[in-house]
């Protein structure tokens, strides 16, 4: 008698065409690339205090989505910059961040997950509780991916160094939620992680 | 939070007399490395190019906050440390 098929709960999504990638082919976002010996870095052309954030905000989380150089690194620092610049014009934007991250994390891309969970921790340090509304909504694929560890044995696992086991960067975030999210947090996040332990 | 501004007028047209290379981090080296990064030598060749007497900085930290380059964009900095050990070495400290 054979077995069940498998359901693909890991196996990748198939990757649709971002507005990320259209807005930054058409020259629309004021930003421009600069290499240095340290790396790539990005400059911009106006100052992200004068942003409209309900427009570019979802627009960069949009880019979460890419893979290919530069709208990968594009999208990944320009969220960290305005996450880390925005001050209190994040909180309206909350909303309409939800469903790009969740389109996201459920490509079931290793490399776009790591990524997005790094972009949560962000978040939610920025924002916290207002981010607790929407956990039952974010969560679910991390339950899928919470017990993604390698069993190297006493080998090294270099992944773990470079923040890229995304066990590990699953356990930090689920910590970063429960510690920012203020008293319901845990409950929530237990709902949706019953295995979740508290920190 | 308002964040802290230096208040220093800039003097017109100085010029150093030395420079060294930092050995070790310190708050002073980082803000040199965020100015390196940006494309002048520190903060006084910053007031005299942008003609400015104030540079935008975290409170919490005192590290600089945002500069604008040359070319008129702009370079915004983290509140936490940003210049690594392996990068404390190529900082220049000129001495005026």
């Amino acid at each position: 008698v054979r077995g069940p098929p498998l359901a693909g709960a890991f196996k990748e999504r198939p990757r649709k065409p971002t507005a990320f990638r259209k807005f930054y082919e058409r020259g629309d976002f004021p930003i421009a690339l600069d290499s240095d010996t340290k790396g790539n870095k990005i400059a911009w052309k106006v100052e992200i205090e004068e942003l409209d954030y309900l427009y570019c905000l979802p627009l960069f989380f949009d880019g979460l989505c890419e893979t290919a150089f530069p709208y990968e690194f594009f999208a990944r620092r320009g969220i960290h910059d305005m996450l880390e610049h925005g001050g209190n014009k994040i909180l309206p934007v909350i909303p309409h961040l939800i469903a790009p991250i969740k389109n996201a994390l459920s490509l079931r891309n290793r490399q776009v997950i790591c990524i997005t969970l790094k972009v949560l921790q962000h978040l939610v340090v920025t924002v916290g509780e207002a981010l607790v509304p929407y956990y039952q909504q974010i969560l679910p694929v991390l339950n899928i991916f919470k017990n993604l560890n390698v069993n190297s044995g006493d080998g090294i696992d270099y992944s773990q160094q470079k923040r890229e086991n995304i066990g590990d960067l699953i356990q930090e975030t689920l910590e970063a939620f429960e510690r920012c999210g203020g008293e319901t947090a845990y409950r929530k996040i237990k709902y949706m992680i019953p295995t979740y332990q508290s920190c | 939070k308002k964040s802290e501004v230096s208040g220093v007028m800039p003097k017109a047209d100085i010029k150093p007399k030395s420079i060294y290379r930092a050995k070790k981090w310190s708050g002073d080296v980082e803000n040199l490395y965020r100015f390196q990064q940006a494309g002048y030598r520190d903060e006084i060749e910053y007031k005299q190019v942008k003609q400015v007497d104030m540079v935008e900085r975290w409170p919490e930290t005192g590290f600089v906050k945002k500069l604008q380059r040359r070319d008129n964009t702009f370079y915004y900095y983290d509140k936490q440390r940003e210049c690594e050990d392996k990068e404390v070495h190529k900082v220049k400290i000129y001495v005026y």
